[in-house]
């Protein structure tokens, strides 16, 4: 007997059974089926491991039952007991006993009756029902597990602690029920009853009701004495007045919407009231007209759920708010039903058995709190989401959550980890797998099936702003598009076809209700690092396709060689070989023959050691001609791109970037122009030597070229220094630290933008442009003068050279060496020659008075410009302030800026 | 070994005789094998509501058995 050993429970059981009837084995074998199904399907017990709990109750019955010196006998066994180890359930055999517990003054037999039966139903009842025993684990929102200590009612979901209402509510009342059943006397009859629901509360509802009764507002202490109150109204029945027993029945239908006899909805005011032909004393009007707005709160979420659960538009967020509303109306159901069932049981008693613990109307009010509570925060759920569907819904949820109100906070908690499952699984999908299930629209990632492939990464998806849920931040919902927007980039367009799998390794789609309300309690923590593990990742192995694959950066610098002259032998050898081709009027121009000349220019400069999938991309392009251009206006060249290298150099990129090139291009042959007017005057200086004549022309040609060569240097320096490399050094600094590929973008659409608007192509320094331009202009002609003048005076030196050869010939030859006739022709045409002189001087004057004041405007204009840079540019280009000794705007403009910048000093 | 097992066997002893004790304080009317069959199947797990249902049950009928054997007899 003594040894514990191991035999298997059926065989225990059968032991137990003949032990206790004490019959044979085949005899007993009715009973021991019975036992074993009751064991069976009790498996899991409902009530608190905790042998604290069961020893102190014990020690509470002991007292109840007035037998201190026991209960302090029962602690002295249960510190001897705990000093052993040979149990490990203590509390399960504790609680054995305390249950089979009689108290010894009592007649046995009606209560090992009542006690069987309903000690039977109870725990069936609890486990027909999944909600009793797997709820309050499972859902383990605010605390991680219903330890003892913690108060049950409170730290639990919303759900469970209606579960644990149902649990200690009715059910205790049978057993209360029989307590009172035969009154011996009404000390005796009281007193067990107290005893018997002090311990039937605490362990059905939780361990804080036996340390801190006040905190369990479902106590059924309270309700005694009112119900004693009540009960001589209910025994003698006055003629006409309803019974409350009645009322009592019609409330509980009243509960689930249903008329009753005499509480009936009034469709005028839109509530429950009672009759108002019916006799009754104002407190029961009053109390079952409090009872009966629970109804019409049932009505309301109800009527929501059923509009909503068939309409397949309302969408999968929607569903799961009505599945979730539903769950709550199912618990409420089992509450009533439970409530039912105790109508019935005293029904089948009869009258005469009611007693203290019987269904009053202020028993149900203080039960029914809760479930009132609980229903008013749904209906109000239900008014506030009226409308909205998808991400609002969840956010409506949500902002419901910040009450404050705990008890409130969990049923919101647990009603939004419902509805947000479905949003996170869409999520998961799309960060994932950068798949978009949304038939209903209700994810705040919006895709445009109209859009094509090469606008994928800048048109395709976009934010849904009302659908992100507001405990989603926008930078989160953000970076989840991104995600999401990489992984179809990838697909669809670099043809890349990693499995997702590859790019996040921490994938984990599956997700549960669990884990979503797990997530909703840390969205800082996991949530938060989920994302941006998948932003990483994702992004950086799309860079690093971007990049390996399709050569990005390269194409970038190869932008910046080709199309902003970065590559300087190859801009100049261009040049000289397009030269004779461009002077011609640009109708005479063909592309074939461009084309052949740029692939002379690349084969012979240093562009040919570049990759040959760059050299293919690069083209002559020739702009619309209009009547007059020459080839010069029209010449451009041109950088295809195709694929995903089109998503950052987009068709207005390069227009930007043809818009520049034009710039540079027409700046690059100013600079071009003017070594050729250098070169003519280097090489003519020695042989117009000799024509005294042409000195002054030619000295004011020198000058004005070398106006114009310092003007067009300083240009240049402040294009290539302050423009491009600046711009440039940024951009690249930007692009290497770049995270995702829309950081690549903005660095490059910012870099374009600033050399836009610093090469003055942007619509506010058109002004600045047309000076400019003019200035060009200036150039040109002051080239073509100064080729006139040259020819001419070529010309001119070469009739002279002549004239003195074929006189030295004739003299050798004997002859007179001129004739008077020749000498008067040969000074007649130098006259002639001298005459055209003071007109080249003038045109030259003109020319240089044109071009001052050009120069002078743009100054001034660069003066009132906001840009620092421009304003420097202005400092160099008249460093010695040549052009403010001229120009009186000048002088004031440069001084009002001096003294407005001293000032701002 | 053996005395380790003696001391096991001890403290068992002294477990069920606490057992017992508290047992008759709660005046559940087990006797000395029930009670020791009832800890056995505590120990395994059984759920205590569902066993003390059982064992409810199981007086209940063997006391309508007695009763109907009175009327027989």
């Amino acid at each position: 007997m003594a040894s514990l050993d191991q035999k298997s429970p059926n065989v225990l059981l059968q032991s137990l059974c003949c032990r206790i009837t004490g019959k044979s084995e085949a005899e007993v074998a009715h009973q021991f089926q019975y036992a074993v199904r009751v064991i069976g399907s009790n498996y899991a017990p409902t009530i608190e491991r905790d042998e604290f709990l069961v020893s102190e109750k014990i020690k509470k019955e002991l007292l109840r039952q007035r037998r201190e010196a026991d209960a302090a006998l029962f602690s002295e066994l249960h510190r001897k007991l705990q000093t052993q180890s040979v149990l490990k359930h203590r509390w399960s055999v504790l609680y054995l006993l305390l249950s089979l517990s009689e108290d010894p003054r009592k007649p046995s037999s009606r209560v090992g009756n009542y006690g069987a039966l309903f000690a039977q139903a109870l725990p069936r009842d609890a486990h027909s029902t999944p909600f009793y025993c797997t709820r309050p684990q499972s859902l383990a929102l605010g605390y991680g597990e219903r330890s003892a200590g913690l108060s049950g009612s409170v730290g639990t979901s919303g759900i469970s602690s209606l579960g644990v209402y149902t649990l200690n509510g009715p059910t205790p009342t049978p057993q209360t029920l029989l307590a009172g059943q035969p009154p011996q006397s009404a000390a005796a009859a009281t007193q067990p009853l107290g005893s018997r629901l002090a311990w039937a509360l605490p362990i059905t509802s939780s361990p804080s009701s036996a340390l801190a009764p006040p905190t369990t507002r479902p106590s059924l202490g309270p309700p005694v004495p009112s119900a004693r109150l009540v009960r001589p109204r209910r025994d003698g029945d006055a003629a006409g007045e309803v019974s409350e027993a009645a009322l009592v029945r019609d409330v509980l239908y009243v509960f689930q919407g249903i008329d009753g006899k005499f509480i009936k909805m009034n469709a005028q005011e839109n509530c429950y009231k009672v009759d108002s032909k019916v006799v009754l004393c104002k407190s029961l009007r009053d109390t079952s007209s409090r009872l009966a707005e629970l109804g019409w709160l049932h009505n309301k979420v109800r009527k929501y759920t059923d509009a909503r659960s068939l309409d397949r538009a309302f969408g999968l967020v929607g569903q799961s708010f009505c599945a979730s509303l539903h769950q709550e109306l199912k618990e409420y159901y089992r509450l009533l039903s439970v409530l039912h069932s105790q109508l019935q049981v005293e029904d089948e008693q009869g009258v005469s058995v009611c007693t203290e613990s019987s269904l009053t109307l202020r028993r149900l009010l203080v039960w029914m709190y809760d479930p009132k509570v609980r229903l008013k925060t749904l209906a109000a759920l239900v008014d506030f989401c009226q409308g909205r569907k998808g991400g609002e819904l969840a956010s409506a949820v949500h902002a419901y959550g910040k009450t404050g109100d705990p008890q409130m906070r969990a049923l919101v908690q647990h009603i939004l980890s419902l509805v947000s499952n479905p949003i996170l699984n869409f999520l998961y999908r799309w960060i994932y797998d950068g798949e978009l299930e949304d038939t209903y629209h209700e994810f705040f990632v919006a895709s445009d099936p109209n859009v094509k492939t090469d606008r994928l990464w800048h048109d395709k998806y976009s934010l849904r702003k009302s659908m992100i849920p507001s405990f989603i931040t926008m930078d989160q919902a953000r970076k989840v598009l991104l995600i999401g927007k990489s992984i179809n980039f990838l697909h669809q367009v670099c043809h890349d076809r990693t499995p997702p799998g590859k790019i996040t390794p921490a994938s984990k789609p599956a997700d549960t209700p669990k884990d979503a309300a797990e997530l909703l309690s840390d969205l800082e923590g996991a949530f938060q690092e989920k994302i941006d593990d998948a932003y990483f990742d994702t992004s950086k192995y799309l860079l690093d396709v971007l990049n390996r694959n399709y050569l990005l950066l390269e194409h970038l610098q190869a932008m910046r060689r080709y199309l902003l002259l970065g590559q300087g032998d190859f801009i100049r050898h261009l040049m000289d070989l397009l030269k004779p081709e461009l002077a011609r009027p640009a109708t005479t121009l063909y592309q074939h023959n461009l084309t052949g000349i740029l692939e002379t220019a690349v084969r012979a400069t240093n562009a040919q050691f570049d990759n040959a999938e760059i050299l293919k991309r690069l083209d002559v392009r020739l702009l619309e001609v209009s009547p007059g251009d020459t080839g010069w206006d029209v010449f451009s060249l041109d950088y295809h791109v195709d694929g995903p290298i089109a998503t950052v150099f987009t068709r207005e990129c390069m227009g930007h970037y043809l818009r520049v090139f034009n710039f540079l291009w027409r700046a690059k042959r100013m600079e071009y122009t003017l070594t050729d007017i250098w070169k003519g005057q280097m090489c003519n200086a020695k042989l117009l030597k000799t024509m005294p004549e042409l000195s002054g022309v030619l000295h004011q040609c020198h000058i004005l070229a070398s106006e114009m060569v310092h003007f067009i240097h300083q240009m240049q320096y402040y294009i290539t220094f302050e423009v491009l490399e600046c711009s440039w050094d940024e951009l690249w600094n930007k692009v290497q630290q770049a995270q995702d590929l829309d950081h690549i973008i903005a660095a490059h659409d910012v870099f374009l933008d600033t050399i836009i608007s610093r090469c003055l192509l942007d619509n506010n320094s058109r002004s600045l442009l047309n000076q400019l331009r003019a200035i060009f202009d200036q150039i040109i002609e002051f080239q073509s003068a100064q080729d006139a003048l040259y020819r001419s005076a070529l010309e001119e030196l070469a009739l002279r050279l002549q004239f003195e050869e074929r006189k030295e010939k004739r003299e050798e030859e004997g002859q007179w060496g001129v004739t008077a006739e020749q000498t008067a022709e040969e000074n007649r045409r130098i006259q002639e020659f001298q005459d055209t002189i003071p007109k080249m001087r003038s045109q030259l004057r003109i020319l240089t008075h044109f071009y001052q004041s050009i120069v002078q405007q743009f100054l001034v204009l660069l003066m009132t410009s906001s840009d620092e840079s421009l304003r420097f540019l202005s400092f160099r280009l008249d460093f010695n302030e040549h052009y403010r000794a001229r120009e009186p705007r000048l002088r004031a403009s440069l001084g009002a800026t001096r003294g407005r910048r001293l000032s701002n000093i | 070994m053996a005395s380790a097992a003696n001391a096991n066997l001890n403290a068992v002893r002294e477990t069920m005789d606490v057992l017992l004790e508290i047992s008759r304080l709660l005046n559940t009317g087990l006797d000395m094998e029930s009670l020791s069959i009832c800890v056995r199947l505590c120990e395994q797990g059984i759920n205590p509501e569902a066993l003390s249902a059982v064992i409810k049950e199981l007086r209940k009928a063997s006391e309508s058995l007695k009763v109907s054997e009175n009327c027989t007899n």
